[in-house]
């Protein structure tokens, strides 16, 4: 079998059990172990107070290693699955072609009373008691004399100002693929253009920390299943559908039945069988499932928990709830039962139970990493403007970003915001002119947000200009490959037709690996490959040999 | 299979062999693998790696490897190690070898796993005597498997009623919730915790035999209750009851004084039968005053049958949960298995999405319960469109391809539907893109962006529009100026007040005029150049074929024939003969099969093979010169070695919806009249959405569901399907029940009871039933940790520690039955449970 593209040049891992020749012997050692695992998970969560120190397995980096004080650091995923319009994310006002005429009903006009070319922070419009949380239309300023940001990113300025929030344009990779799930794929693997990895760049980064095999939680991911960012065959992570019902019931279903159907399920779990495809698979994540209920359940993920309010007054009104689960935590609604005053479309609570998940398990628990995905970007037609579609799902991602920042900062113990980043992840762009149905079609370059409280963010001068933006590759002073405008310009440049990266998406996260979790070098290589691979150019200015692509490297983010 | 073989000479004398058993005269089965050996004195000790499938592990023995090998009687194997004892020195040399389960019985398992969903204990009896030769011949002449779910009306049952309580007072209720009526026979009280047929009725007249008389006094509102000969469970006559108002209590019921010796000191049981028929929607309660022992239940019958639901989805007046409940349904009960399992396919390889097109009609003009209702008959038709034609011996992928392609369900969901090309609109790229990576040729295989572009232009025109239904089939039709009320004068155009079928329908004036150039090589500048040619790797009879494509400028109604031609053209092509037969090896025989062999490569692999023989049938035309034959396909990969072997035996993971299915199917056995030991009414689709998001007809995503395990397993899915199988296996009115679907109702004793008889009371035999009949690949030899443990959880009390002997239980008893619950609910939540 030689398939006729993209050969092996790396293969760390593979979710083929071909290359374990009795796994069974493996996993039946493990689950002997398992006892003392689960009281483990016990203890830490009980004593949430204690830093977790785990004696690594590789003497190499310090991935999962408590720093000067005494925390780890950590990172937090949001997956905009379906490919977000990135330009109408993060707005080229000081772009002609960013214009009618390319987006004829999508377009986010530029502000006559409040000028892009206006330069400080970023605007963030507040509207007073009596009006609506989003009644601003236009897009808002960043204070680089160039660049907006969609209405509905509103929350994101509080943090741009605090020096809490990089924003990246024109991010991609070599010959970017326009399928979703070839593209999602490469994202999450690390690896583009290559269908043969079959892990994920962030399991990688755990299984470097040497802790996979040890914790039973490095990793996790809240939402439908495992994404495979997080997958690979040598160590689970852990995915939770609905924290709130994750425990098992029995026949009679009575504490004394229940301990007895668990008994007989740890029973069962130790027999050995002959190698079949996907059990290896079924081994791991039973054994993940035994050893994290415990865990999870010392969590309050119920609604009655969900008491995370915001410290300050938001449109003159009091603070609201981080994560809006119902209408009365929805904004300023409980007091004025006025939809215009909700902060997230209802259709959003779902992500916000997920993401408040995400993040008390990210401060309580020995995880480095959490995770969620946002759907249904894929705006085809309707995509809307100031309102519509792509709206609605741009107010979760401004919202969910400010709340993390506030649930780190105000709340969490063993987690700070200074120990965390928040980084957002889309498999590629949309066209830069709007087809017949008001939306946009697949393209290539699109939009990232990094922030945390340990980002080379915003600082202002002592003026009220700009000492340093944090606008990366979209006008301004943060923008070495300069944004070309006019018809012919960057957002025409890739294949006549689409936006053109001058950013690799792993030069982001490879930077975030080893200057924010710690990976050494050589550890980085091993997660991301091209890492090892001058022709990528991932580290320093250069031009991507696989399709002559100049791009900058790493953003200095951190 | 590869076999490792080696061989070692121990200090002390005693030798291991481990060779390929076929070299050496002894034994049958496969030389097993990883055998240690470990030995003091005159006792050795053998260990080694579980073997598939193994019915029995053999260890042989041969002083001289020039000798035969024959079974040595010295030792015993537990699981996978045996051990020997007054072992001499100079013993010789050992083998483990394995006897495998018949070839017919794998195939046979691994046929009912696939093709259909999951075994049942009636199929599972049939595929054995029938043989899978047998059974597959008649999975794939669907036509010939008679099917009357959909058409036969569900008729009355009687239903059995039992429960324990205490003798609150002695006088006995009975009544309905409203007016209505049912039949009631040999209703029964006796004392104790179990029905025992020995100890004596305290219900007089309890068979309703002989006239009411004086023992049941009868209530105004149950005046009309009479005895009856028409309907009779047992005896010559049962009680008719007619009721015209809800009872509740003496005055309102018909009731009996019992003896003053029952007492709320002590405990009794009841038991009646009664008669659930279809139509009927009130309840019958029948109590003890003081409730000690109160049930109600309900009146209906039906609910588990898909005729009723079928009805309504044909008329319109259909729900979206009737269409999951009718899809659910099917797949548990059709014996048209595989046409059960290949209508999934259709439904998730041209994936649509019922919430985007209720979105699409609910912004038009409807309300969202009509939009919801409309949206419900996209997906139907479609999906009966796929049903029926899977039925025709000849079927294409062609034919299955169209009728996606004309689906209104699919135009609005990849937004054909607003597409427009004419002037300088652009089209919109989404079912293009689609079609070619998902539906036909598969990711980057053999087109690119500018092929994506001009095949797109291709489909504007295509949009749905509400027509008679006379004229469905019309792709010019007009819309239609039939009225649901003609009675309403003014605004007569409004889509609500018209009666007709969404529908496909062409409008020319939004199609793109010009030439159109698809499968095209292209320059630096974006100019066509050379006609693209089917890669090298495909080898013949493919390689180096045109497969370009050309449509001139055209105007006119004759343009929707583009589009037409463009399906009918890359049906066919290898990239669509490779993809498609690719998913249907995903799908039948294991994960691990790909796009993007070199088929010339002399180095080739089964699955390679596997691949390519399903492509030359696909090639090879009917009688009807048609290529493309379904069935063709089917058989390449059904005849394969790699499906009858362990290569594709529980090689994969089920998911959610074939985990559910296999779930009911398991325990679904039927009696001799007619009724079966395990009732859903199909609502089930929520137990899907809990497992990983699987929302039946309304993927968002349009590439389908996966078929990876790695898409469906982790801690928080497994933690739902371990509840699932829990709260199904309870008995009705235990907390948590509802998980496992508020009507589920399985009936393991029932089932034991009817196709064990002798393992009613003995732990042992019946642990060996549900071993057999839940993972019947797995061989005997292999399960010996799962028999353990479902000894051990029948033979121990319900605190998990007190010895309490399975067969010391009352079959009759509550113990009993939550016992061999438990013992189910424990195998199902095993990893194996977990694979097909």
């Amino acid at each position: 079998m030689t398939p006729f593209h993209h050969l092996p040049r790396y293969r760390p891992d593979s979710t083929s059990t071909a290359f374990v020749p009795n796994m069974n012997i493996i996993n039946r050692r493990s689950f002997l172990t398992q006892a003392s695992t689960i009281g483990m998970g016990a203890a830490l969560a009980s004593l949430t107070d204690i830093p977790l120190v785990m004696k690594r397995a590789l003497a190499e980096g310090t991935i999962g290693q408590p720093g000067p004080n005494g925390r780890t650091k950590k990172l937090f995923f949001i997956f905009l699955r379906g490919a977000n319009d990135g330009l109408n994310t993060i707005l080229p006002l000081g772009d002609s072609a960013y214009s009618a005429t390319n987006r004829k009903s999508i377009l986010i006009d530029s502000d006559p009373g409040n000028p892009f070319t206006a330069r400080g922070g970023a605007l963030f419009p507040e509207s007073g008691t009596t009006k609506a949380t989003f009644d601003y239309t236009y897009g808002l300023r960043l204070g680089n004399g160039f660049a907006g940001m969609h209405p509905a990113l509103k929350f994101l300025a509080p943090v741009y100002n605090a020096g809490d929030l990089a924003i990246l344009h024109r991010v991609g990779y070599p010959r970017q693929s326009r399928s979703h799930f070839d593209s999602q794929n490469y994202w999450e693997t690390g690896t583009p253009n290559n269908n043969l990895i079959h892990d994920g760049i962030l399991y990688r980064t755990m299984y470097e920390s040497g802790l996979a095999n040890k914790l039973p939680l490095t990793a996790v991911s809240i939402g439908s299943s495992l994404p495979l960012i997080l997958r690979g065959s040598k160590a689970a992570m852990t995915n939770l559908t609905d924290p709130t019902r994750y425990n098992l019931l029995a026949v009679p279903n009575t504490p004394a039945g229940n301990l007895k159907a668990d008994a007989a399920l740890a029973q069962a779990n130790q027999a050995r069988f002959a190698d079949k495809r996907d059990r290896q698979l079924l081994s791991l994540q039973y054994q993940n499932l035994s050893s994290t209920l415990d865990i999870f359940a010392h969590l309050d993920f119920s609604e009655a928990g969900n008491t995370f309010v915001d410290d300050v007054a938001t449109d003159g009104d009091q603070p609201y709830y981080l994560f809006p689960t119902t209408n009365d935590k929805n904004g300023g609604y409980s007091r004025a039962k006025d939809a215009a005053k909700y902060v997230v479309p209802t259709s959003a609570y779902g992500h916000f139970q997920n993401l408040k998940s995400a993040a008390m398990v990210l401060n309580k628990t020995s995880a480095l990493v959490a995770g969620v995905s946002i759907d249904g970007w894929d705006t085809h037609s309707k995509q809307g403007a100031a309102t519509g579609a792509q709206a609605n799902l741009l107010r979760r991602v401004g919202w969910s970003v400010y709340a993390l920042q506030k649930y780190f900062k105000k709340y969490a113990d063993q987690c700070r915001w200074e120990d965390l980043v928040v980084v957002t992840l889309s498999e590629f762009g949309r066209t830069s002119i709007e087809n017949s149905d008001g939306g946009t079609d697949h393209a290539e370059a699109s939009a990232m947000l990094v922030s945390g409280g340990g980002i080379k963010g915003f600082q202002a001068d002592a003026l009220g200009g700009v000492k340093r933006s944090a606008v990366f590759n979209c006008g301004g002073d943060n923008d070495p490959i300069a944004w070309q405008v006019g018809q012919t310009g960057s957002m025409f440049q890739a294949q006549s037709r689409y936006l053109k990266r001058n950013t690799d998406y792993r030069s982001v996260l490879g930077k975030l690996i080893r200057d924010h979790l710690g990976a050494t070098p050589d550890q980085l290589k091993r997660i991301i490959p091209g890492y090892a691979n001058p022709k990528e150019s991932l580290e320093t200015r250069g031009t991507q040999t696989a399709d002559k692509t100049e791009i900058i490297g790493e953003p200095d983010l951190i | 299979m590869n076999f490792h073989s080696f061989s070692r000479q121990l200090g002390f004398g005693i030798a291991l062999f481990a060779g390929l058993a076929k070299s050496v005269a002894a034994g049958e089965g496969p030389t097993v693998t990883g055998v240690q050996i470990d030995s003091a004195g005159q006792r050795a000790t053998l260990t080694f790696d579980p073997a598939p499938g193994t019915t029995q592990y053999q260890i042989l023995r041969a002083p001289r490897l020039d000798q035969p090998f024959a079974v040595d009687p010295t030792g015993a194997v537990d699981g996978f190690v045996w051990t020997g004892t007054g072992l001499a020195e100079d013993t010789g040399f050992f083998r483990v070898q394995a006897v495998e389960i018949p070839p017919n019985q794998l195939t046979a398992t691994t046929l009912l796993q696939r093709v259909a969903y999951g075994p049942s204990p009636d199929d599972l009896e049939r595929v054995r005597a029938l043989g899978p030769d047998a059974y597959l011949a008649e999975q794939l002449a669907a036509e010939s498997i008679p099917d009357t779910l959909d058409i036969a009306a569900p008729g009355p049952v009687w239903r059995k009623v039992t429960l324990s309580g205490t003798g609150s007072a002695p006088k006995l209720y009975l009544y309905l919730d409203g007016t209505g009526e049912t039949y009631l026979d040999e209703i029964r009280l006796v004392e104790g915790a179990v029905e025992d047929p020995a100890k004596p009725n305290l219900i007089l007249n309890g068979g309703f035999e002989t006239s009411l008389g004086t023992n049941w006094i009868v209530s105004a509102n149950l005046a009309a209750s009479a005895l009856t000969p028409d309907q009779v469970h047992d005896g010559s006559l049962a009680l008719h009851v007619v009721s015209t108002a809800a009872g509740s209590s003496e005055t309102t019921s018909i009731h009996q004084n019992l003896p003053a010796s029952v007492v709320a000191t002590k405990t009794y049981t009841l038991t009646y039968w009664y008669l659930a028929q279809p139509g009927q929607s009130g309840h019958l309660t029948v109590r003890l005053s003081g409730s000690g022992i109160a049930s109600t239940v309900s009146l209906a019958s039906g609910a588990d049958s898909p005729q009723p639901l079928f009805a309504k989805l044909s008329d319109g007046s259909a729900s979206f949960n009737d269409l999951r409940r009718w899809h659910i349904l099917r797949a548990i009960q059709s014996r048209r298995q595989l046409n059960e399992v290949l209508r999934q396919f259709c439904e998730n390889h041209f994936v649509t999405q019922y919430s985007k097109s209720r979105d699409y009609f609910d912004n038009l003009a409807y309300d969202t319960t009509t939009a919801g209702a409309i949206a419900t008959q996209a997906e139907f038709r479609e999906n009966l469109k796929w049903s029926q034609a899977l039925l025709r011996p000849n079927v294409t992928f062609l034919d299955l391809l169209r009728i996606s392609a004309e689906s209104p369900a699919m135009i609005v969901y990849l937004d054909t539907v607003g597409s427009k090309g004419n002037g300088s609109n652009i089209a919109n790229e989404n079912y293009a893109r689609e079609l070619c990576e998902l539906f036909t040729f598969g990711v980057d295989n053999g087109y690119d962006q500018q092929d994506i572009v001009q095949i797109s232009r291709l489909w504007t025109g295509w949009t749905i529009d509400l027509v008679a239904s006379n004229n469905v089939a019309n792709p010019f039709a007009t819309r239609t100026t039939n009225y649901l009320d003609p009675s309403v004068v003014t605004n007569k155009t409004s889509l609500t007040n018209l009666l007709g079928t969404w529908s496909f329908v062409y409008k020319s004036a939004n199609h793109n005029t010009g030439a159109k150039k698809v499968f095209f090589n292209h320059d630096a500048a974006g100019a066509v150049t050379t006609p693209k040619l089917v890669p090298d790797r495909f080898g013949a009879p493919w390689a180096g074929r045109d497969y370009s494509i050309s449509f001139p400028a055209a105007t006119g109604t004759n343009t929707i024939q583009e589009a037409y031609t463009l399906i009918q053209h890359m049906a066919n092509q290898p990239f669509t003969e490779e993809f498609v037969s690719v998913k249907l090896c995903r799908l039948f025989v294991h994960d691990d099969f790909q796009i993007g062999y070199d088929f010339t490569d002399a180095d080739t692999s089964p699955e390679e093979e596997l691949v390519h023989a399903c492509m030359l049938a696909w090639e090879t035309p009917s009688h009807d010169g048609q290529k493309g034959q379904i069935r063709e396909v089917l058989k390449v990969i059904f005849n394969s070695d790699l499906f009858h072997s362990h290569t594709a035996s529980q090689q994969k993971v089920r998911t959610p919806l074939e985990f559910v299915t296999a779930t009911m199917r398991a325990l679904r056995a039927t009696r001799p009249d007619g009724s079966s030991t395990a009732y859903t009414d199909g609502d089930l689709a929520f137990a899907l959405s809990r497992m990983g998001l699987m929302l039946l007809f309304d993927r968002a995503e349009p590439n389908g569901y996966s078929e990876t395990a790695e898409a469906w397993i982790s801690a928080g899915t497994l933690a739902e399907r371990l509840r699932f199988v829990q709260a199904a296996l309870m008995p009705v009115g235990m907390s948590g029940k509802s998980d496992g679907g508020a009507s589920t109702v399985l009936d393991p004793v029932g089932l034991l009871q009817l196709k064990a008889p002798a393992a009613v009371r003995d732990s042992g035999l019946a642990a060996d039933y549900f071993l057999d009949l839940l993972f019947p690949a797995e061989g005997k030899a292999n399960l010996t940790a799962y028999r353990t443990m479902a000894v051990t959880f029948l033979d121990t009390a319900d605190d998990g520690v007190t010895a309490s002997p399975f067969s010391a239980l009352n079959p009759a008893s509550t113990d009993y039955d939550n016992r061999l619950r438990g013992m189910v609910a424990a195998l199902m939540t095993t990893q194996r449970y977990q694979e097909q």
